[in-house]
């Protein structure tokens, strides 16, 4: 908001009707498409809009500058939680927010993707990793008791 | 009975369908045995107390002395429930209420059997245009009608006058329609069960629990008949079609979930000698018109309206009638039912023809029962083009000539 005000005071030359748009007024808006926690349809978005925006909000922000077809949008508010105490006690409340349900038109879908999808651990055979590995795992196996001691300490015995 | 946090939170969101074992039936005792049954405790907390009182709510269902009685057992337990609007707003409603319904659509009609030889074709086509020309022409209608209300003022008295005029007229050729009774916006509710689910919230959260649901419906006419209509294919006919599976919750519909009295009823009371369904004619709302549709871009929903309302209004009327002869889902249906209906916007006409071949829909009753509920119907078709002065522009004999079949469908013997 801190940027928006400022960009407020920017004194533009007066325009004329006429003149040229040197312009493009966007709104300020903030659109976050979010993973839907309950898993949904595959032709509905989930996001979390600003609170002041209204369903056709969403859908001409969504058409006009992305360009995504958008045949219906449901929108909720969710409240914040309340419960958390801070160190004084006092109560601390979440913001709310408002949630928006977008259904995709013709016949379009998404997947919200997997943004940290598991990685292949196993090194190349051969390689730094793949040695230093497997010499972590003699080094553990050497120090661990025997078996065959079933538990009695090292220094027991003979 | 609170359940593990983990798994209750990786099952909050879908719904679940479960297949639970068929709980064993009670072993029928020799009459001659010293001491009563061995049985489980119907007050604990445990899995065959819960099996001993569904068996016990079963019975009493079973034993109820008359219809009445029966359906006060069967929706006598209240809980939330997902009240299902015929006449949706919601995209692609059709493939959820399939799913609901168990209902398999085909897009075509079934071959009709009614013979229309010796109809004076032009003289019900006179009555249709008069019916017509009376809303439209010859009546003096307000200048300006109220905003989203000119269905009430023009299509509604129309489409009554049409169906009044049209049964009147075809008495002579069905003797049926002479005995049957005409409802104006009757009441049609059905309540069900269908799938399983986790309970995400209250106290009773965690617990398995059937998903009800109930329709209220009102057709805008509907034509009983004291004989049933012969059933389009035999009962255990395998329909080609499948029942789309959606491994969502109804809440993503969207549908809601209230909690009201359990009702399941035909337009008239047990006692009413007219206990079978021949058509319903349903009026498509002036907030789902083409129009509006059209605006937005999406016209394959126009279709989609249609075959939402003529899927659910049946099962749901057809359902109600099996009820009133007392099957449920526990007995299943021993012969077929069937219902006709008309969707129609006052200009396009849209027909569904729906046989229930059963109503074993809940989860213990559904697991070994390949039968399907078959919807048959059309695309809407325009019945006119415009009505311009007194004459009424490209009319269709077609879809006439349908509505006529529809309405001449009766029993081989009467």
């Amino acid at each position: 908001m801190a940027s928006a005000s400022r960009a407020r005071k920017v004194i533009y030359p007066l325009y004329q009707l006429g003149n040229p748009q040197l312009r493009i007024f966007r709104p300020n808006f903030f659109m976050t498409l979010v993973r839907p926690g309950v898993p949904q349809p595959e032709d509905t978005v989930q996001f979390r809009v600003s609170m002041q925006m209204t369903r056709v909000d969403v859908k001409n922000y969504l058409e006009k500058i992305y360009k995504v077809p958008v045949s219906v949008v449901r929108t909720r508010i969710q409240y914040g939680a309340n419960n958390k105490r801070n160190y004084k006690n006092q109560k601390m409340k979440q913001p709310d927010y408002k949630v928006a349900y977008v259904q995709l038109g013709q016949g379009q879908t998404f997947q919200f993707p997997n943004l940290f999808p598991e990685k292949d651990q196993t090194p190349e055979p051969g390689s730094v990793e793949d040695i230093q590995k497997r010499f972590m795992e003699e080094e553990i196996k050497m120090q661990k008791p025997d078996p065959r001691r079933g538990g009695v300490t090292d220094w027991f015995g003979l | 009975m609170a359940a593990p946090k983990g798994w209750r939170l990786v099952w909050q969101g879908r719904c679940r369908l479960l297949h639970t074992e068929p709980s064993a039936p009670p072993v029928p005792q020799p009459s001659s045995s010293l001491y009563p049954p061995v049985v489980a405790s119907s007050t604990a907390k445990s899995k065959s107390a819960k099996i001993r009182r569904l068996e016990y709510f079963y019975q009493q269902v079973h034993e109820a002395p008359s219809i009445e009685e029966k359906l006060r057992v069967y929706g006598r337990l209240q809980r939330l429930k997902y009240v299902v609007y015929p006449q949706t707003f919601a995209l692609n409603a059709d493939r959820w209420y399939q799913s609901f319904t168990k209902t398999v659509f085909v897009p075509e009609l079934p071959p009709a059997r009614a013979e229309s030889a010796g109809l004076d074709l032009s003289n019900l086509r006179s009555l249709v245009c008069d019916a017509l020309l009376k809303e439209h022409f010859f009546q003096r209608k307000r200048e300006r009608l109220y905003l989203h209300r000119e269905q009430e003022h023009i299509m509604a008295p129309f489409l009554t006058q049409l169906v009044s005029s049209l049964t009147a007229a075809l008495g002579s050729h069905n003797p049926l329609l002479a005995a049957s009774c005409l409802d104006l916006k009757p009441e049609v509710n059905f309540y069900w069960e269908r799938g399983e689910t986790v309970v995400c919230r209250g106290y009773r959260t965690g617990r398995i629990d059937p998903v009800r649901f109930q329709i209220d419906d009102k057709p805008h006419v509907q034509i009983r008949v004291p004989k049933q209509l012969p059933e389009f294919v035999p009962l255990d006919y395998s329909v080609p079609g499948e029942v789309p599976v959606i491994n969502h919750k109804p809440d993503k519909l969207p549908l809601f979930r209230r909690q009201y009295d359990n009702k399941v009823f035909i337009g008239s009371k047990v006692a009413d000698p007219c206990r079978y369904g021949h058509t319903q004619f349903h009026l498509i709302p002036d907030k789902l018109k083409r129009r509006r549709w059209l605006k937005e871009n999406l016209a394959e929903q126009i279709e989609v309206v249609n075959r939402a309302n003529g899927i659910t209004s049946l099962f749901a009327w057809t359902a109600a009638q099996a009820m009133y002869q007392g099957f449920w889902c526990e007995a299943d249906l021993t012969r077929p039912f069937v219902s006709q209906a008309v969707v129609t916007d006052g200009k396009y006409f849209a027909f569904f023809c729906y046989q229930l071949n059963t109503l074993a829909l809940t989860v213990r009753a559904d697991q070994c029962n390949s039968r399907k509920n078959i919807c048959w119907g059309t695309e809407s078709k325009p019945l006119f083009e415009a009505v311009e002065g007194n004459n009424v522009k490209g009319f269709n004999d077609e879809i006439l000539l349908q509505l006529v079949h529809f309405l001449l469908n009766r029993p081989e013997e009467l």
